[in-house]
């Protein structure tokens, strides 16, 4: 059942021009930040050569395009979530769902899938972008296979949470700005508290702390527990969402 | 024994807030009925029909769908189900094809069979030469048959269908009116109107929704037209009841009589006869409007009445 709904998700996402000019644009701002943090790590180089134990491209380029990337995430994910429920509540096409054989589970996780599958391209095409520079130099793979790590739990969390707002209203426009009020507040919880010695709750309450661990190479089970559970909190509260619309109180 | 009915409510009630939507309705629908169910606006019809798909839960009561309870185990029971609602819920951006086949697999036809259904389901109601286009670029009624090809597709036991007619020309409605006449050879039917003569013409029985209590349940085939007769020098009363042979009959005003319409059309003949040759002065003998148009108003009447006085 799950399949169904991903590929009726699929079928609406990539038949309309929106998510080919999403991934475009998403892909032409992507690549000019990874040139430029290129051509920044190039000007370095000489001085870079110098140190005891001189960063390499992961650090220095991959690092910060991801990083670039997980900014841009937090506005582009609000955009494909909005429609998601809201959407269908508005045109009145939730009780073709609500009177079918099928479970709230499975319609939440199909729905979720089908976003990720248009996250997911972005987030090939980040993977592919990095690996072109074998040819001129060495990569360290772990590295940059923890950044992708982040960029993909960063992307299912940010998810789970549009959707969650979008089961709540009947407004795609208020589930837009509250999932991206909620993400650029994760992300920029501790803003004010990097500067001291001591960052404490703050710090482990946002999402950029976990996100950089990730792309400086730090795979801590803390930080992955950090968005898997952030993600299925978000999923579980979206089919409570939905039932809440049909049940008695 | 009466076979097992293939739809049963019993007891339902939905509040919204401090309103009461619906209060203590209960239904039940056998194979092969067409149940119409009549209401003015905001009578609960459209509620009682969310709650009888599934996609309301009711806040008291119980229903089945062919056996299955609908809040215990609601997939095997929606498997049963075919619903259209008011709006028919459509994917605008696919086409008639892709949409059917998309309704087929979501209620578990076999990916093998779904060719075969969308086709069946597409020639019922009169799609075939549409199934490439676009939902969205297609005319309000023709958007209306897919939405009831979209609850027809998997072949339900039960459909449940809101206003199934509206936003059809009259051709398409004498259509629509067939299909859901053939249906019901193999289907329980529930559809709500506001048309009375769609329910008289179409249902086989008839349930009245005032204030969201179910007021009046009978089967349409009790139902007979009465005629008005107006006479300028009416005899007495028992005269016109011995020439009808019923003692349904009643005087509205001064020579202004009302009675069912008699099954043999010998006894209006007498009437006739005789009001001739005794020179009762008829200038009238009409049908009146139906019995259930009767009943219709008889019961709304006094929400009508304190609406006019409001």
């Amino acid at each position: 059942m799950i399949g169904v709904v991903l590929k009726r998700e699929m079928q609406a996402l990539f038949r309309s021009p929106f998510a080919w000019c999403v991934l475009a644009a998403v892909q032409f701002l992507i690549a000019y930040q990874f040139l430029a943090q290129i051509d920044i790590f190039l000007q370095y180089l000489p001085k870079i050569r110098r140190l005891a134990e001189p960063p390499g491209v992961a650090q220095l380029v991959i690092a910060p395009t991801f990083h670039i990337t997980g900014f841009l995430l937090l506005f582009l994910i609000p955009v494909l979530t909005m429609q998601s429920f809201s959407g269908e509540r508005r045109a009145g096409t939730l009780p073709l769902w609500y009177s079918a054989p099928i479970t709230l589970r499975a319609l939440v996780l199909g729905k979720f899938l089908g976003v990720m599958s248009l996250l997911g391209l972005i987030w090939g095409l980040n993977a592919l972008m990095p690996l072109t520079l074998l040819w001129g130099t060495e990569l360290d793979l772990g590295t940059y296979a923890s950044g992708l790590l982040g960029l993909l739990l960063l992307m299912t969390t940010g998810t789970a949470l549009g959707l969650w707002y979008s089961a709540l209203t009947a407004q795609p426009a208020i589930a837009a700005i509250a999932t991206f009020a909620t993400l650029l507040c994760l992300w920029l919880i501790d803003w004010a508290s990097q500067l001291e010695k001591d960052p404490g709750l703050l710090s482990q309450l946002s999402m950029l702390t976990h996100f950089q661990n990730l792309t400086r190479g730090l795979v801590d089970t803390f930080d992955v527990a950090y968005f898997v559970l952030l993600t299925c909190a978000a999923l579980a509260l979206t089919v409570w969402a939905l039932a809440g619309e049909r049940r008695a109180f | 024994m009466s076979p097992l009915p293939l739809l049963c409510a019993q007891g339902l009630s939905r509040r919204f807030g401090a309103r009461v939507a619906v209060a203590e309705l209960s239904l039940t629908l056998q194979r092969g009925e067409v149940l119409g169910l009549l209401g003015l606006n905001g009578a609960g019809k459209s509620t009682t029909l969310q709650m009888l798909a599934g996609v309301l839960a009711p806040h008291t009561g119980q229903i089945a769908l062919n056996g299955h309870d609908l809040a215990r185990a609601p997939l095997a029971a929606k498997r049963h189900l075919g619903y259209l609602p008011e709006i028919p819920p459509l994917f605008k951006e696919a086409t008639v094809d892709e949409f059917l086949a998309f309704c087929a697999r979501l209620h578990e036809v076999p990916r093998a069979a779904v060719g075969a259904l969308v086709e069946r389901a597409k020639a019922r109601c009169n799609l075939g030469a549409v199934g490439a286009r676009l939902i969205r670029n297609l005319s309000k009624g023709f958007q209306q048959r897919v939405g009831l090809a979209q609850a027809i597709v998997h072949e339900p036991a039960v459909l449940i269908l809101d206003e199934p007619t509206v936003g059809l020309d009259p051709a398409q409605i004498q259509e629509v009116r067939e299909l859901i006449r053939a249906l019901s050879a193999e289907q329980a039917i529930l559809l709500s109107t506001h048309l009375l003569s769609e329910a008289e013409n179409l249902c086989s029985r008839v349930v009245i929704l005032h204030q969201g209590r179910l007021v009046y349940d009978q089967p349409i085939a009790g139902q007979r037209q009465h005629m008005l007769l107006r006479l300028r020098q009416p005899p007495p009363l028992a005269v016109l009841q011995n020439l009808l042979e019923t003692t349904d009959i009643h005087e509205v005003a001064g020579g202004h009589f009302e009675f069912a319409t008699p099954t043999e059309p010998a006894a209006l003949e007498r009437v006739v006869a005789a009001a001739v040759g005794h020179a009762w002065g008829l200038f009238e003998l009409s049908p009146s409007g139906s019995m259930l148009e009767r009943t219709f108003l008889d019961l709304t009447r006094e929400y009508r009445a304190s609406g006019d006085a409001g």
